[in-house]
């Protein structure tokens, strides 16, 4: 099986990308649907979606945490959205047999800026959730949820593959490069 | 770039049409056009044989150097 052009791996792998493009639009939905209720919920009006037993107190200080937490899935499900969007354009160029295309290397470009802006967040997010630990803990069952065993230390995996793009970009900028200067060569 | 093509010249002395030209040396019309409007890269030697060839020129009369103000400007800098 070939891996570019028409009938390919690109193609598979484009398709895939497209039903995972629908999929991301359905969570961003639901995602909205959730922060509405919440909003309506902290703010007392008239719709419960669960009960928290606790007095009103309580349920207020719940309200920064699901603000961070909306932020950080909100943020997560945008930035998907916006590489998978990438990642379609970059394989319908590859199955129209057009790997070393301009507009590829500035996919691949922009793929690397939004997975580092994703990765980047997450520390102030983070320490915004510290902060506000310290301040107003969430008050839990002695064997539930512990935060301090939740943190999140630096994803090594992450940054290799954001290096990795962004060599990749530079690789395929170079060979649009060749391709035109082979173009024009006459 | 300040490399110059004087396709325009050769053809209209040889009294050849690029059409023609195209079809002598086996480069496509569009490819020809890009050589001759100056927006080529490069040419390959075995392109430059077949125009010298059919042109019954050297290759100094198909290609001439006339350095832009941008090459003046660098050669000022190499000086310095």
């Amino acid at each position: 099986m070939k891996a570019l052009g028409k009938g390919s791996i690109a193609s598979f792998i484009r398709w895939a990308l497209g039903f995972a493009w629908w999929v991301m639009w359905f969570f961003a939905g639901i995602l909205t649907i959730a922060a509405i209720a919440c909003t309506l919920f902290f703010f007392g009006l008239a719709v419960h979606a669960y009960k928290i037993e606790t007095d009103g107190k309580s349920v207020l200080m719940y309200a920064p945490y699901a603000a961070i937490g909306f932020a950080f899935v909100g943020v997560s499900i945008a930035g998907t959205l916006a590489i998978i969007w990438r990642l379609r354009r970059l394989f319908t160029n590859f199955c129209a047999g057009d790997p070393f295309n301009k507009s590829n290397a500035d996919h691949l470009r922009w793929i690397w800026i939004i997975l580092l802006f994703m990765e980047v967040w997450k520390y102030p997010l983070g320490a915004l959730t510290v902060a506000l630990w310290a301040v107003a803990p969430v008050p839990v069952d002695k064997d539930g949820f512990n935060f301090d065993d939740h943190h999140n230390g630096i994803d090594f995996s992450t940054w290799f593959a954001i290096l990795i793009i962004i060599v990749l970009a530079e690789v395929f900028r170079e060979g649009a490069r060749l391709r035109e200067e082979q173009e024009l060569t006459i | 770039m300040a490399i110059r093509v004087t396709l325009d010249r050769i053809l209209l002395e040889r009294r050849m049409s690029l059409t023609e030209l195209s079809e002598r040396v086996g480069v496509t019309l569009a490819n020809l056009s890009i050589l001759k409007t100056g927006k080529a890269k490069a040419i390959r030697f075995s392109t430059l044989n077949a125009l010298c060839r059919v042109l019954e020129c050297q290759p100094g009369e198909l290609l001439s150097y006339e350095p832009a103000e941008d090459d003046a400007a660098l050669e000022k800098e190499g000086v310095e």
